[in-house]
């Protein structure tokens, strides 16, 4: 049985008005089938301000969501049968927003104890009914990179996240999406405060307490990985010779990881503040001949801007959040523009539940403070972590073959006056501001029903003592 | 004095409010063994044999601990002691589908027991972890453990058992990733050896690590599940090599024995089903991946929220040991509480349909008290009345966990051949007011205490409620709602408030009043993961939070009154 989904009412509609074969194939597949969202509605997004990203701005344009997919994008489209149409006259269609660095939806963010836990997943943490979804929804955000906390060095494995709110977890993790690994430097992990706590309660304090001890279980960590991965390439020779008695070594989730960010196979989201820590993270990536895909955080990225460059390293950052703590106190607001000029892939995260929800006000602040376009400013929070995340090919931009993954504003999104009227993933709608207003009188009835009966059961019916 | 006059002997003891363990040893004195009837005959009762159509008025003879003929015509023996069952209904004895019936203390579902300062009594001090000898893994990951080597009941919480009308139950080690193993056991009198039906029934598997600060690898969710999965590719490593020992040893390495990757070969083999503890809907599915990723034969207990995912369960072909001790409303509420989020209010209020829910659907189920003897007739009632039928819950207490548990030959009928355990209700068990009026345990009589006078393992109400919660962080003051539930040791719930709308997953609180449980929480800058630890004494709990990269703070909390099961008087007795 389906969670019951955000807007049941709106797939039955939907499902009438499309067209017959559609629905006939949606109803025989039921409402968990990947065929049936295949067969979702489709979309004419009328007269709208398209910002595509990669393509320019697109005035008085028509965007088509069909099958999923963004399926035509041109002046007057004309809508096949069955099309629901929505009029943007006055509008703004964006891409839906991309958030490098999330911890939405997680039951669980650290497993600190070790430190190194390249065994654990967030996928197994997920809570597919969390709110806060909604909430992000309502940001226009689609797809999110859930990491691991950053209390160990090498930290767990990630999931990029489609917002698909009410399916079951494995539908909203992103198909094909690249698997991630978060790595973590700094105060974090040396956790001085809770190395202090730790040794007043007389419990063991963790290593490493240092920087350099960071760089020493990195190294540490990747040699075991070097080791274990000759082990398996003896192995499969062995086989490959026709030994039939082999018994293949020990699988260990600790270090296959490890061996796929050596192979190139999955990418590594490093967690880091200051520049000398992030140099060394750099050097011994190139050690091991892997790069690191993201920084996260960064703030001192603006110092070695060409570094970061040279090494193809992308990084994402917080647009004015500093001070915070030791390590965020050299933290400029110039930081993103100074690391795009020098060509850096580059992103702003929310790392917030709460700031999730506005990511499109943190890109404008870019366009304030170091003179990004707006085009530009738009891009560190759609295209550019589309490819950080390894999914360019799907997200992040309005293009035609493209997931049909987009959000109408009520004004452009740079403006603190935009609102985020309906959100669509895979060519269905998540949020919809006018529905979410009208569904308030509903669950406020629920409310009450519920309250009633709830009551009731509070004070079970117990026989009558004489 | 006769038999055939013990049940009006159970009525007037109960009226005397005396407690008598077990009818054979009280009435026949110091040698019980030798002198005990072995034949009896149920005359003239409501037969309900689940194997078949139920029988208006009919007779059961029990000879040795076996049914020896049920039927309408069916002659009393000239030996047998007989039992005048008019206006009773006798059903196959019920089958108590998960628990910890017999584990010590500390490793017991029951966590709580003994422990909520609540009732004022003093703590029970928890019993030494009990771990496997010789075995290669902590305490808490030891599949090689088994129930029938932990197996001690005690007096008390036999007879709180069979008040319920559980003449079987399955136990289990209570706490761990891999808890141990189960065995069935008759809910009588008597040393382990002798009140075990089979040994062992199932692995056991849960989520919470119960691990505080400090407490090592693993303590979040993301590692107990990588715990798991390491455990069982391991095992399945173990499986492989020692395989290839035997088959030829010459010139290989010995692989080091490891009693807990052994004991694995059978749930890897499916010869045993693994029975995962899982109450939300995440959960559930998190097991189910699991299961589906190893080839595990999969059993849900718990399963609170099963019925949102009744359709995969039922594709899966996964039963659920459905707990009936439903979530039931807070307290009296602060008048600074946020509200309950909507989804806590549905899930309460729906919970009684949830038997009924997955029955409709096909789902397998078995019904088990969830640790609150003294409530479960009465939970199972209210199952009957929000739409499960009389049939299917009787078969969700007899034959189904029977079924599901591997041990249908024997027990979870009445019919020929069977073991004599049986259930009798003075009129009809699932109206509401019934209660057990006698048990029949491997062919012996039973006399019942009345529910709720003791030994109820009653799980809830330690830390259970609505909580207004004062967070010192950073320097600053932060307002937030807790509500909390309790199901065993286990913990969860809701937190709302000044650091941002989550969900409790796992915690744990001991039977000493120490918890523990992890949450998201939203601060300035950004979104962290914050670990409570406290100690509740009675409507107050105070801690500290410990966050990733911030110095840690502490919590103090009050809630205006205690859950309904701490604060409502022990239930009277009736008539």
């Amino acid at each position: 049985m389906p969670i019951s989904r955000p807007f049941p009412e709106l797939s039955m509609k939907t499902m009438l008005v499309a067209g017959g074969a559609l629905a006939l194939q949606a109803l025989a597949a039921g409402a968990q089938q990947p065929a049936a969202r295949d067969a979702a509605p489709a979309t004419l997004i009328r007269n709208a301000t398209v910002l595509t990203i990669t393509k320019g701005t697109l005035e008085n344009t028509d965007v088509l969501l069909q099958r999923g997919k963004i399926a035509r994008i041109g002046p007057n489209i004309t809508a096949p049968a069955g099309t629901q149409v929505i009029d943007a006259t006055g509008k703004f269609v964006m891409p839906g927003i991309i958030d490098p660095h999330s911890h939405l939806m997680s039951d669980g963010i650290n497993e600190g104890t070790l430190s190194v836990t390249s065994m654990v997943r967030i996928q197994d943490a997920l809570d597919p009914t969390a709110v806060s979804i909604y909430r992000a929804l309502a940001g226009g955000v689609t797809t999110i990179n859930i990491l691991h906390g950053s209390a160990n060095t090498i930290g767990g494995q990630n999931a990029t996240v489609k917002l698909k709110y009410g399916q079951e977890v494995r539908d909203m993790l992103f198909p094909g999406a690249p698997p991630g690994i978060k790595f973590a430097l700094g105060e974090n992990v040396t956790r001085k405060s809770r190395q202090d706590v730790a040794r007043a309660m007389g419990q063991p304090m963790r290593y490493p307490a240092t920087r350099m001890g960071q760089e020493e279980v990195l190294r540490d960590a990747f040699v075991r990985a070097q080791d274990y991965k000759l082990r398996w390439d003896d192995h499969r020779a062995r086989v490959a010779r026709g030994d039939r008695g082999a018994v293949p070594p020990r699988r260990d989730l600790e270090l296959d990881p490890l061996v796929e960010v050596l192979e190139g196979k999955r990418l590594v989201h490093a967690h880091t503040y200051r520049a000398d820590e992030t140099l060394m993270l750099l050097t011994l990536a190139k050690e091991f001949g892997f790069t690191v895909k993201t920084l996260q955080h960064g703030l001192e990225g603006y110092k070695i801007a060409s570094e970061i460059a040279a090494a193809g390293t992308g990084l994402s950052t917080f647009t004015d959040s500093w001070s915070y703590k030791i390590e965020a106190y050299d933290a400029i607001p110039y930081n993103a523009a100074i690391l795009m000029r020098h060509g850096v892939l580059t992103t702003i995260n929310s790392d917030s539940d709460e700031r999730i929800r506005r990511l499109n006000i943190d890109a404008a602040k870019l366009v304030r403070y170091g003179g990004l376009t707006e085009e530009e400013a738009l891009r560190t929070i759609t295209y550019n972590g589309a490819e950080q995340l390894g999914v360019a090919q799907r997200v992040g931009s309005i293009e035609v073959g493209k997931d049909a993954d987009v959000a109408i504003w009520s004004q452009h999104p740079l403006s603190v006056y935009a609102n985020v009227e309906t959100t669509f993933i895979d060519g269905e709608i998540y949020f919809d501001k006018q529905r979410d207003h009208a569904r308030r009188q509903q669950v406020a009835r629920e409310r009450a029903e519920l309250l009633r009966a709830d009551s009731a059961s509070a004070a079970p019916a117990r026989p009558i003592v004489p | 004095m006769l038999i055939r006059h013990a049940i009006v002997v159970t009525t007037a003891s109960l009226f005397a409010g005396a407690v008598a363990p077990a009818v054979a040893t009280a009435q026949l004195g110091v040698q019980p063994e030798r002198n005990a009837p072995t034949t009896y005959a149920i005359t003239n009762a409501r037969i309900v044999p689940v194997a078949g159509p139920a029988l208006e008025r009919g007779t059961i003879v029990i000879r040795d601990g076996i049914i020896t003929a049920v039927g309408a015509g069916v002659a009393v023996p000239a030996d047998a002691r007989a039992i005048e069952g008019s206006g009773l209904t006798v059903y196959p004895g019920f089958i108590e589908a998960f628990g910890s019936l017999g584990m010590p203390a500390a490793s017991g579902q029951g966590g709580a027991r003994g422990g909520p300062p609540a009732t004022g009594g003093p703590p029970r001090a928890p019993a030494p972890a009990a771990g496997a000898p010789n075995s290669l893994r902590p305490v808490g990951q030891q599949p090689e453990l088994l129930a029938l080597d932990l197996l001690r009941p005690e007096a008390d919480d036999i007879a709180a058992a069979q008040g319920a009308g559980f003449t079987a139950a399955l136990t289990a080690p209570g706490s761990g990733i891999f808890a141990g193993q189960s065995a069935m056991i008759s809910v009588r009198d008597g040393a382990a050896q002798e009140i075990l039906v089979q040994s062992p029934v199932a692995l056991h598997i849960g989520f919470s690590s119960g691990r505080g600060f400090g407490g090592g690898y693993p303590t979040s969710v993301m590692g107990v599940f990588a715990v798991l999965r390491q455990t069982l590719l391991d095992a399945q490593h173990y499986g492989a090599e020692t395989a290839a020992y035997a088959a030829n040893p010459r010139g290989r390495t010995r692989p080091a024995y490891d009693a807990s990757l052994a004991a694995l070969q059978p749930v890897l083999a499916r010869r045993v089903p693994v029975v995962m503890t899982a109450n939300t809907q995440r959960e559930i599915e998190r097991a189910l991946d699991l299961a589906r990723e190893f080839n595990l034969r999969a059993v849900i207990a718990g399963g609170q929220e099963a019925h949102l995912v009744a359709t995969r369960l039922k594709a899966e072909d996964v039963p659920v040991l459905l707990s009936v001790d439903f979530p039931r409303a807070p307290g009296t509420r602060s008048p600074d509480a946020d509200p309950e989020p909507l989804r806590v209010l549905r899930d309460r209020v729906e919970a009684p349909r949830s038997p009924a829910l997955l029955a409709d659907a096909g789902v397998r189920v078995a019904l088990q008290s969830g640790g609150g003897y003294g409530r479960f007739l009465e939970n199972v009632q209210r199952a009957v009345e929000s739409g499960l039928s009389r049939d299917q819950a009787i078969r969700a207490l007899t034959l189904a966990p029977a079924q599901i548990l591997g041990v249908a030959d024997r027990v979870g009928t009445i019919e020929t051949g069977k073991v004599a355990n049986l259930t009798l209700v003075r009129g009809d068990a699932f109206a509401r007011g019934a209660r057990v009026a006698q048990l029949f345990v491997d062919g012996q009589p039973v006399e019942v205490r009345a529910t709720g006078t003791g030994g109820d393992r009653s799980a809830d109400a330690a830390i259970a409620g609505t909580w207004t919660v004062t967070v010192t962080l950073d320097g600053s003051e932060r307002a937030v709602t807790l509500g909390l539930q309790q199901t065993g040791n286990q913990l969860r719930g809701t937190l709302q408030g000044a650091l941002g709308t989550t969900r409790i997953g796992t915690g744990t609180v001991g039977a000493d009043g120490e918890f523990r449980f992890t949450a998201s929480v939203t601060l300035p800058d950004g979104t962290e993961e914050a670990t409570f630890s406290g100690t509740l004494t009675g409507n107050a709990m105070r801690g500290t939070v410990t966050i990733v990269g911030h110095d840690p703070g502490t919590f103090v909390g009050t809630r205006p009154s205690a859950g309904p099961g701490a604060q409502s008087p022990p239930r009277p007795r009736q008539r």
